[in-house]
């Protein structure tokens, strides 16, 4: 019998921090070896993590699989589970499943300049494709990062992204960052690089960014809030990219992860995609065919 | 396919040998309804019935069942049942077909290991039946099962045609041995002669070619809201339908705090927080958008079968309190009435 998918194994939390004051950064190790060593995972794809107890959530994996060292989970404080994931320290044991999904298609994307396009959370999924393109760089073209938060406070990985708007060079990408609320640390930022931090939504990014976008030779990769994907997407159709070659990780409410709690079920009568295995990324041209999927 | 006959007077020594194999389950008579309940004796049983409430989907993936044990701090720990031998004796051709769709969602890799023991130690036994007012299997291509049973037996008066559609009906009609009698050309002769007159007494007849358009295509139109706005999203149509298979997973622990269960339990599209997700973002926030999605999933085609979500058995038009009409819907949609 296959239980393989369907009992949690158990990891151990080994390091917590603090990224804003509703999400933290979590990093886990198997406790025993051989899960460690069977597990493998691609970029883009997600985990079941079990609170003993309490709860099973869905939760992207947002490192980059060419990055040795335990798991990093960012995760939000919204609700029941992930509530009490927020109560563990390091030490507690959680259950995972997976991994879970079919991730992105980096091997696809090589030899393509990357255009990433991140808001808010979406950050967390995008991280492990970020790291994974930086961990294989001479495999890909340019990368161009947009990265959208409402402000410096609920930023996620805001160190490093600010280390990239100021030193693109050191990194071998372009960063462009845009923020919502007025405060100190991103007004100060925007009148040293005017050029690279907007104020605005995510889409004011690109007429920054246009001067580095080739359609003929980049991919985008986006992830973020359901309402962003809209405005994101009519931005890349402007610019003429192609549908396959812009991909998105999309979040719907999941129970099993593997295609049968039915919970996901996206699309029309003539399409029904499962978001868990037949995403959680999907490509524009898989949204243009599937409705209601983004 | 091989054929043998049995003498319907026989059938007690063939209901000893289904019951030998493992425990029997049929359809028995309930008030107004039927049910699939555990029976001992052929006496009980009730083969010419129309449908039952509950499909068959009861033995395979439990109404609330705890799936795993929780030992706080130590891990998960699958609660596996002993595996049970069951025969389900009279199933109809819409439920087997309901069945062959549900194995392809929890047969698939990876297997639902609770579903796949539980159905690799059952035999299915189908019988011949006569439609309703309400059984539409005929035109979802439902109405006739050539696979997904080991026993179907077609009712030719004084006998039954059997056909073996398995290993393990092979072996129950081996272990009769010449209780089973090859079947002469008049007794095929009857057999054509109560399928023809059957194909013929249909009444109800959804239009299959261009339902996912039907569905998907006219999603907007205002006809939805004429039928949407009668349903009281009492979720009936789900639990009683053979391809419906949502469920939720919940998990608790006991007043030790030490131990606890993961259960699942059936769910229903037609509950509000069945795609709400964090934030309080809603993909499906009205009645009117879970009662089209309801459609859409049923009107969908199921590659590998080639047969649609819906299988025709009518149980969703018969249970619903608001006398909503699964064919009428669709049909009205296509413009059809
Ligand atoms: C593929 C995927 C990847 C994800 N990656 C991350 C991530 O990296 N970091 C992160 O913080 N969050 C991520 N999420 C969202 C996360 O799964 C939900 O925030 C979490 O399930 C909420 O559970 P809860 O018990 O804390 O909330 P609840 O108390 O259950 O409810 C709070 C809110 O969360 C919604 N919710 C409940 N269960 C789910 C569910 N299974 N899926 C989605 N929403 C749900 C509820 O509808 C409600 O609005 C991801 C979701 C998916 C589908
Ligand atoms: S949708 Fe209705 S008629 Fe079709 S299989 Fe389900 S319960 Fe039967
Ligand atoms: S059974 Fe009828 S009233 Fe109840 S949810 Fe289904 S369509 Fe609506
Ligand atoms: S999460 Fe259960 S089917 Fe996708």
């Amino acid at each position: 019998m296959v239980w393989d998918l369907c009992v949690p194994k158990l990891a151990k939390i080994v390091e917590v921090i603090e990224l804003t004051p509703i999400e933290k950064l979590f990093k886990l190790e198997f406790v025993s070896e051989e899960d460690a060593k069977v597990f493998t995972f691609k970029p883009g794809q997600f985990i079941e993590v079990s609170v003993f107890g309490v709860g099973e959530v869905p939760i992207s994996i947002c490192k980059s699989p060419t990055r040795s060292g335990p798991l990093e989970l960012a995760i939000r404080r919204v609700g029941r589970v992930t509530n009490a994931i927020h109560k563990l320290k390091p030490g507690d044991i959680v259950g995972i499943r997976g991994p879970l999904g079919n991730g992105f298609p980096v091997e696809k994307m090589r030899g393509f300049d990357v255009l990433f396009v991140a808001g808010g959370l979406g950050m967390a999924p995008l991280r492990s494709v970020l790291q994974y393109v930086i961990d294989n760089r001479r495999e890909y073209g340019d990368i161009i990062f947009l990265y959208g938060v409402r402000s410096y406070r609920e930023a996620l990985f805001r160190d490093m992204a600010i280390d990239m708007v100021e030193h693109p060079e050191k990194w071998g990408l372009k960063m462009f960052l845009s923020y919502e609320r007025e405060d100190e640390v991103f007004e100060g930022l925007r009148q040293k690089y005017p050029e690279r931090v907007r104020k605005g939504v995510v889409t004011v990014l690109f007429e920054c960014a246009d001067l580095y976008i080739k359609p003929d030779k980049v991919c985008a990769v986006i992830g973020g809030p359901p309402i962003m994907y809209r405005f994101v997407l009519k931005e890349l159709a402007k610019r003429k990219i192609p549908p396959e070659r812009i991909y998105l990780t999309l979040e719907r409410r999941m129970k099993c992860g593997v295609g049968k709690c039915g919970h996901c079920i996206v699309g029309g009568a003539t399409a029904i995609k499962y978001v868990c295995k037949d995403g959680p990324v999907f490509t524009y041209s898989d949204a243009l065919a599937v409705r209601g999927l983004v | 396919m091989r054929y043998v006959k049995l003498f319907k007077e026989k059938f007690p020594e063939f209901f000893e040998a289904l019951k030998k194999w493992g425990e029997v389950h049929a359809p028995v008579k309930h008030g107004k309804f039927y049910s699939f309940k555990r029976v001992s004796s052929p006496g009980e049983v009730v083969l010419d019935y129309n449908r039952t409430m509950i499909p068959p989907k009861k033995f395979f993936i439990k109404p609330l069942e705890a799936i795993m044990k929780v030992k706080v701090g130590r891990g998960y720990e699958p609660i596996a049942e002993e595996p049970k031998r069951l025969v389900l004796l009279g199933l109809h051709a819409c439920d087997i077909n309901g069945l062959r769709i549900l194995d392809t969602v929890f047969m698939d890799e990876p297997k639902d290991p609770y579903y796949a023991t539980r159905r690799e130690n059952a035999i299915i036994v189908g019988v011949s039946c006569k439609p309703d007012d309400h059984c539409f299997c005929k035109s979802m291509g439902a109405d006739y099962a050539w696979v997904g049973f080991d026993l179907f037996l077609h009712d030719i008066e004084h006998s039954y045609i059997i056909r073996v559609g398995s290993l393990k009906g092979e072996e129950i009609v081996e272990g009769l041995g010449n209780l089973m009698v090859e079947p002469s050309q008049e007794d095929f002769i009857k057999f054509r002669d109560f399928e023809l007159n059957r194909s013929r007494m249909f009444k109800r007849a959804l239009e299959l070619s261009h339902l996912p358009e039907i569905a998907d295509a006219l999603y907007n139109s205002d006809l939805w809201t004429k039928f949407a706005d009668k349903c009281v999203g009492c979720t009936s149509c789900n639990l009683v339908c053979p391809t419906c298979r949502c469920y939720d997973v919940a998990e608790n622990v006991d007043l030790s705090l030490k131990e606890g269960v993961r259960t699942r339990r059936w769910d229903s599209c037609f509950i509000r927080s069945h795609a709400l997700v964090a934030g309080g973002l809603n993909f499906r926030p009205t009645r009117l958008d879970r009662f089209k999605h309801r459609y859409n999933c049923k009107s969908s085609m199921e590659p590998r079968t080639g047969l649609c979500f819906c299988v025709g058995c009518g149980r969703c038009s018969v249970f619903c309190p608001a006398g909503i009409d699964h064919v009428e819907v669709l049909n009205t949609l296509w413009g059809l009435t």
